[in-house]
């Protein structure tokens, strides 16, 4: 088993990856609490622990450095308790999206967002600037390699509970830049997704009703946060 | 076996057929798997170095005479961080300013966080593949982007563009123009603080790409035009739309402009600042409305005429004074033009088809073109060279807003911090074109 208690992600049965080489002249060892809270549903999330097959990600993988923050890769640090299963119903009619536009879906969203195609109707309005006050993060646009730090950054700033959307088909599977050297290949590969709305990029009634979804959603699983799907759910092939 | 050497990734699905074959692991004795320290790989990006994003002085020594000078804090100096998520930044731009209390210093604008690789995907599709591809990179305007790939290919390949086709163009394009337009004043005000204009301005920006998406398919990357016209003829419901927009447009355009022209605590703050002077904007190689602002006539719809602009009666409007007010203005007066452009196209549309005959398979010969258009933020370019095969050899796409974004450390030194924005709105960058 892993040094310091660390469990790997997945089933038991998955082989143990080494972790990092401790540097030279470190003598404390941290104390890692092991995740037994939250057990993925799925044993093959992140590839089963393997090593992710894009080059870059692979060579993070390696590192071991994204396994530390335990925000991304589902475990969670608070406990629902009796009383969040009423507040879901509230929170699922009133989800604070995140103003964060990276590419062209950001003026659909925006466009979702004003006069004529008003998400406020179903309590959707107020995107608030910092991830602080944000309940859920649309990631609308061409997710770069290079952005990719600042909006992991993004995610883990937002409290529990929070949910995510991604809007358009960079995000969803790279859409038209699959051949490309510098697109992350689908943002589930680099944090959990709730919604995916596809389209390039999608109308705005579109991000809507994957809104509206979302809302659903946060109604069956209210008080059961840790039941996010994580990790790659396009096949292979597309 | 080297680490990174594993079986491929499996979905859920298909989980069953390959759980029998075992995984290559790194293994603790695995002495490529241990000793691979990705620290010397400056390719990776390891979480530390992901937070390092986030502050200013490099870990690194400097590497060049002005990191060094940016980097050096003065008596009482102090870095802020701005973006690259930033509600105001019109995209995925990181600005690293250097204040002296509430005054800027110096400026480093960091890009990159949207380079999507454009022109090596062009480079590998054909020409139809290329016309989609280069949609998302002036994405608040992609026609235009089009239209300077299209103009390229069709000087390469000498075709001769149908008139009817070519109106249509124009038609198209000047609609855009106002959409582009109007989101820009919405954004500017935004920035400032004023939450009404862009409410407006998505009411206009909605309904002409609504009926763009009725002539086109799409609200946004419209993948319309073609070498040799473009692709489908006016339809009703475009026209329809059209004409209901056409009696209000001008109208909506002055009670827009109002809402900004006549408040005096946007105007106050936009009056002298960033002021770009002409020797300056000349030599930052400025195109577009920036350089109009500072009293350049330059249009490329007049400078180095295209399509069927020469017949059309139209005004290049210019200020003097250079400054953030004036470069809003220019854009006020840019759309009551393209109103005009927009209605003299509808009343001369000619007849005919829409498309040149071409054979399915583009092949040009070889040799080189230089396609340019004016688009909302200035001179769009592509370079072509072709080998003779049925896509570009190389393929070079010349971006205003990259040039425009250029002045910002030029402009901002001297203001206070909170016109940061109204500076850089003002020049209306686009992200998505200068990262490309």
């Amino acid at each position: 088993m892993a040094v310091g208690g660390r469990e790997p992600r997945g089933s038991k049965a998955a082989p143990s990856r080494p972790l990092a080489p401790a540097p030279p002249g470190e003598l404390s060892v941290p104390i890692a609490v092991p995740n037994t809270l939250w057990q993925s549903s799925n044993p093959l999330a992140y590839d089963g622990g393997r090593p992710a097959e894009i080059t870059h990600l692979r060579e993070f993988g390696l590192t071991d450095a994204g396994r530390n923050d335990a925000a991304r890769w589902g475990a969670l640090q608070v406990i629902p308790t009796n009383a969040d299963y009423i507040l879901d119903l509230i929170r699922a009619n009133s989800l604070w999206p995140l103003l964060s536009g990276l590419a062209c879906c950001a003026f659909e969203m925006m466009s979702g967002a004003t006069s004529k195609n008003d998400m406020d109707r179903w309590g959707m309005f107020p995107f608030r600037a910092s991830p602080r006050q944000a309940d859920v993060l649309i990631v609308a646009g061409t997710l770069t390699t290079k952005m990719s730090g600042p909006l992991i950054r993004l995610w883990e700033q937002m409290p529990e509970p929070k949910w995510s959307v991604a809007l358009g088909d960079c995000t969803v599977s790279g859409g038209r830049y699959k051949r490309s050297y510098s697109v992350v290949q689908g943002i589930d590969r680099v944090m959990p997704v709730d919604v995916y709305v596809p389209g390039c990029p999608p109308r705005p009634e579109g991000l809507i009703y994957g809104m509206l979804q979302l809302g659903q959603l946060v109604k069956d699983r209210r008080g059961h946060w840790n039941e996010r799907e994580i990790g790659p759910t396009a096949p292979d092939d597309i | 076996m080297p680490a990174h050497q594993h079986a491929p990734r499996t979905s859920p699905a298909r989980a069953t057929t390959r759980a029998a074959r075992p995984h290559p692991q790194p293994s603790a004795d695995d002495a490529s798997a241990r000793q691979y320290s990705s620290a010397d790989d400056p390719r990776v990006m390891l979480d530390r170095q992901v937070g390092a994003l986030f502050e200013p002085i490099p870990p690194y020594p400097t590497r060049t005479e002005r990191e060094g000078e940016f980097y050096s804090l003065g008596d009482g100096e102090m870095f802020l961080n701005v973006g690259p998520h930033h509600p105001a930044t019109h995209g995925v731009l990181r600005l690293v300013l250097k204040l002296s209390g509430e005054q800027i210093v110096d400026v480093d604008p960091v890009l990159g966080y949207l380079h999507r690789g454009v022109e090596k995907i062009c480079e590998n599709s054909d020409y139809y593949h290329v016309i989609d591809q280069v949609d998302p990179l002036e994405y608040v305007s992609s026609l235009f982007q089009e239209w300077a790939a299209v103009l390229s290919f069709e000087k390469l390949m000498d075709v001769q563009v149908p008139r009817r086709a070519e109106y249509i163009r124009v038609l198209s394009g000047e609609l855009l123009r106002i959409a582009s337009h109007t989101l820009f004043m919405g954004f500017l005000a935004l920035d400032l603080g004023g939450l009404t204009p862009i409410l407006y301005s998505f009411i206009e920006r909605d309904e002409i790409v609504e009926m763009l998406a009725a002539l086109t398919g799409a609200r946004m990357l419209f993948n319309y035009f073609r070498v040799g016209g473009v692709n489908g003829d006016l339809n009703h419901e475009f026209m329809s739309r059209l004409g209901d927009w056409m009696t209000r447009a001008a109208k909506q355009t002055e009670a827009q402009a109002g809402l900004l022209n006549e408040n005096e605590i946007f105007v106050r703050r936009m009056r002298g600042v960033g002021v770009l002077d002409r020797a300056t904007a000349l030599r930052y190689g400025v195109t577009g409305g920036n350089l109009r602002a500072s009293g350049v006539p330059f249009d490329l719809r007049r400078a180095h005429p295209y399509s069927v602009y020469p017949e059309l009666d139209f005004n290049i409007p210019t200020r003097d004074e250079g400054d953030s007010l004036a470069r809003y203005l220019i854009r006020v007066d840019e759309v009551r033009e393209s109103i005009k452009i927009v209605d003299q196209c509808l009343h001369n549309m000619p007849d005919g088809p829409v498309m040149a005959r071409l054979p399915r398979l583009i092949r040009p010969r070889p040799g080189r073109a230089w396609g340019a258009c004016e688009g909302p933020r200035g001179m769009l370019g592509v370079y072509t060279i072709s080998d003779g095969s049925d896509g570009p050899f190389r393929f070079r796409i010349h971006d205003p807003s990259f040039l425009n974004l250029e002045t910002v450390p030029a402009l901002l030194p001297g203001n206070l911090l909170a016109d940061t924005m109204a500076v850089v709105s003002s020049l209306d960058p686009v992200m998505g074109g200068i990262d490309k």
